[in-house]
């Protein structure tokens, strides 16, 4: 595969422009597994996976099964001093809330669940679609949502955060782990796998292919 | 007119084409929406280094309070101790954690300062800077724009620390106001970073070239 500068102003699925340095390339057919990158600046440009499609309906499945799971059980609980008290996924922004800064609590349920709910959920939609050569006439809006939206995702953020905290807490009082942060923690692994798995490129042209 | 490689960088731009910022198709630049997904086209971010150093100067604002305040108050059989940001880090090495100190104050003090830095940077650089260093400067970008969201860490962990240690009368944990500013500055460098382009760099290598 020879990805190369090109001199000419045509149009077509092998042209691309670098988004960091606006090279204009020529990206041949890629092969299974392959991908390209921009030769003057290193920037990523496309990947092609023959079965991509089925690869992030299994993880969006899993991901979208594991968030309902980490939100109906106990995250953590914590004991000090004979006493015990106990957090649930939904909790974190409850307890913000009622402890009056509701728009910390807005923004902590935004980033770690709704935001990548919808992502997931629309991920999962898009890919069967796309899997199915179904077209629909959300295609379009629902692939501009999910670009726009997945630098909004703090999945793993937010789990890199739990587990300081666990270490934190660890010191003073007895923390234990329930079965959300297990359940959380499969779900941070495959929300990234899922965000990673859908090449922006292949994604997009699959959509046009299927425009009426 | 071929598909030769050039001694001569071409870019998409010098031959009239614009590359769609969000699904990446390459059309003419005269087109004002993507035909294939719909968004508004740009041939460059609009205003793209006024709108990324407004942004910038808010969030070094904003990043005052968020040190001087507490971000957290922990409240012990009702005897109220404020902690912040940096007050928190000295806490943690003083209890011997000297891990998860560096690992707060990589998140919320080290990564916050040197994006502020690099994107001031940058945007000097955009007009400014030497060519030789075009490179590296457009892997700064990527990387800016890589760590922004990590500094949330000590956001969550404010929020966990609160939602968890919760007994009533006996040690209740309460989130402070630069949880808030804080937040405010991890989101307002994160549409900064957003809102620069990389290409304004190679298009004034260019220019010189010419």
């Amino acid at each position: 595969m020879n990805i190369t500068n090109v001199n000419n102003d045509r149009l077509g699925d092998e042209y691309l422009a670098c988004p960091s340095c606006d090279l204009l390339l020529n990206v041949p057919m890629l092969e299974d597994g392959e991908s390209a990158r921009c030769p003057r600046c290193g920037q990523f440009l496309t990947t092609y996976r023959a079965n991509e499609l089925s690869h992030v309906i299994a993880y969006t499945a899993s991901a979208l099964i594991l968030l309902v799971l980490a939100c109906s059980y106990p995250f953590i609980s914590f004991k000090f001093s004979g006493l015990e008290s106990l957090m649930t996924l939904p909790g974190i922004a409850l307890r913000l809330m009622y402890i009056g800064m509701p728009s910390l609590a807005f923004l902590v349920a935004a980033f770690i669940i709704f935001i990548p709910a919808l992502v997931i959920v629309l991920i999962l939609a898009l890919s069967i679609a796309l899997k199915l050569e179904q077209q629909y006439s959300w295609l379009r809006s629902v692939g501009r949502l999910i670009y726009t939206l997945q630098n909004w995702c703090m999945v793993e953020v937010f789990f890199v955060g739990v587990l300081v905290s666990l270490v934190k807490i660890g010191h003073i009082a007895t923390v234990i782990m329930g079965a959300s942060f297990w359940a959380y923690g499969a779900f941070s692994l495959f929300f990234v796998l899922s965000l990673s798995g859908l090449d922006r490129v292949q994604c997009w042209r699959r959509i046009e292919a299927l425009q009426p | 007119m071929n598909d030769v490689p050039n001694k001569m960088p071409i870019s998409a731009a010098s031959k009239g084409l614009a590359s769609c910022h969000l699904c990446l198709k390459l059309i003419k630049a005269e087109h004002h929406s993507c035909p294939r997904c719909g968004v508004a086209m740009h041939l460059r971010k609009t205003n793209s280094l006024e709108r990324t150093l407004a942004l910038l100067l808010t969030a070094c604002v904003l990043y005052i309070p968020a040190n001087m305040l507490p971000i957290m108050i922990t409240d012990q059989l009702g005897q109220p101790t404020e902690s912040t940001i940096i007050g928190g880090v000295v806490l943690l090495i003083d209890m011997g954690s000297v891990a998860i100190a560096a690992v707060i104050f990589f998140a919320s003090v080290m990564i916050p300062v040197s994006k502020l830095v690099m994107m001031f940077y940058l945007c000097w650089s955009a007009r400014n800077g030497p060519p030789e260093t075009i490179r590296q400067r457009t892997v700064l970008y990527r990387i800016t724009e890589f760590i922004g969201k990590w500094s949330m860490i000590d956001i969550f962990v404010v929020s966990i620390m609160v939602a968890l240690i919760n007994l009533t009368n006996l040690l209740v944990i309460r989130p402070g106001v630069a949880a808030i500013a804080f937040a405010g500055v991890v989101m307002i460098s994160m549409l900064a970073a957003e809102s620069f382009d990389p290409r304004l760099m190679w298009d004034q290598k260019e220019s010189e070239n010419e």
